[in-house]
């Protein structure tokens, strides 16, 4: 009985030094922490924006193919629109490949950025490479589609041994162009192709 | 317990003689998923290296205190409180480190060198050696890390610490899990042979403890 007390106040008693020390810790860093992540994540929506001279702003959520709610952003510079840019991800081979997609006002592809993935090393991360993902500059909407052809470069030419990546990330921008198209192209011709499409 | 301690034996014993990952064959899993490169080896080690020293102090310290019925519970709590606080102040503090780590840091608390070390040597010795064994572990498990990531990133990505050297990927398996294994495997064998070789010892590798 003697022992069982004993044994319950000496873990109880690491318990509660472990449970301060933690709090306190949590106390003084999680303000950095938040100001750290937010600052981040302005300067990536920034980058996507360089030309924007205006604070982005979010403009609202959407829900991708895969079911999960995205956020999307306005650019503007002395209120007028420079470029649209969502938050995506695409279903890789191991993981959720998230990205930045920005738009100019022709609903032309900006700028891609990938945020984080977890594929493989040396197979799936190569559409990290400019070579891959550079690609995507320029293009419309209806471009905007996975080919195994060299050749074509008007589309986009998957990086062979990563199909499964190379093909999350198309979907990802795709879904994301999609969107923004949805919302803002109303009355650009350029947009109303794509939407047929 | 001695009033006596011989550091350098401590030190030795945790670079060379009882090298967590080459010679306990302890922690191997990390020692797989995170040697696909230097850096990330580099980084893991470093964390490591402190939450062993921060480990083994408070254990060695708290070893009068802690009843020997709950001891392992009372170890666990004391290495995941250590492996909470650093996780915490790096992503403070250190972000391009912890968007690198992030994902790594907690699995710590699971590392079976860092309960090893607490049981088997901080409980039964005074602060300091506790701490001088930490910290020998800890740059083991580094330097080990630092290995097979130099040998791993060299042949499998022809570079090292994200830098080009080579040009091309003479092994593409060796950055894969699958290679992770291979390279452990070879250097273990390599190190085996080296101590019997020159040093006239026996060897080791798993099994001794």
């Amino acid at each position: 009985m003697k022992d069982m007390i004993r044994i319950t106040v000496s873990l109880v008693a690491i318990f509660i030094a472990a449970g301060l020390i933690m709090g306190v810790t949590y106390k003084y860093t999680s303000p950095v922490r938040f100001i750290a992540e937010k600052k981040e994540k302005e300067e990536a929506l920034k980058a996507m924006a360089p030309d924007a001279t205006d604070p982005i702003k979010p403009a609202g959520n959407w829900i991708s193919s895969h079911g999960k709610p995205y956020e999307y952003y306005l650019a503007t510079s002395s209120g007028k629109p420079v470029a649209y840019i969502s938050s995506t991800a695409g279903k890789g081979y191991s993981s959720y490949i998230a990205m930045l997609v920005s738009l100019d006002t022709d609903l032309k592809i900006k700028d891609v950025k990938i945020l984080h993935h977890g594929e493989t090393p040396g197979l799936g991360d190569q559409v990290e490479d400019v070579s891959f993902i550079g690609q995507f500059k320029g293009k419309n909407l209806s471009q905007i589609e996975l080919t195994k052809d060299a050749t074509k470069t008007e589309k986009i030419i998957a990086i062979s041994g990563a199909t499964i990546s190379s093909r999350a990330v198309t979907n990802g921008v795709k879904d994301a162009v999609q969107t923004l198209v949805d919302k803002y192209g109303a009355g650009i011709k350029t947009a109303a192709q794509g939407v047929a499409k | 317990m001695s009033n006596e301690v011989n550091y350098g034996s401590i030190i030795k014993n945790g670079i060379f003689g009882e090298n967590p990952v080459f010679r306990l064959a302890l922690s191997l899993c990390p020692a797989v998923a995170v040697t696909s490169g230097v850096k990330n080896g580099f980084l893991m080690g470093v964390a490591v290296f402190f939450v062993m020293i921060m480990v083994n102090a408070t254990v060695s310290l708290l070893r009068k205190f802690i009843n020997p019925k709950v001891r392992i519970p009372s170890y666990m709590f004391i290495i995941a409180t250590w492996v909470t606080v650093t996780d915490l102040v790096m992503a403070a503090y250190a972000r391009d480190v912890y968007k690198q780590m992030g994902l790594y840091i907690m699995l710590i608390v699971a590392f079976a060198i860092v309960l090893s070390r607490a049981e088997m040597f901080a409980s039964k010795n005074k602060l300091l050696p506790a701490i001088v064994d930490g910290a020998a572990m800890g740059m083991g498990f580094l330097l080990a890390l630092v290995l097979l990531g130099i040998f791993r990133e060299l042949l499998g990505k022809g570079s090292l610490w994200g830098y080009q050297i080579l040009g091309s990927k003479p092994l593409l398996i060796m950055i894969l899990p699958t290679g992770g294994f291979f390279a452990m495997g070879l250097m273990m064998g390599w190190l085996n042979w080296i101590d019997r070789k020159f040093f006239g010892g026996t060897g080791g590798g798993g099994g001794a403890h």
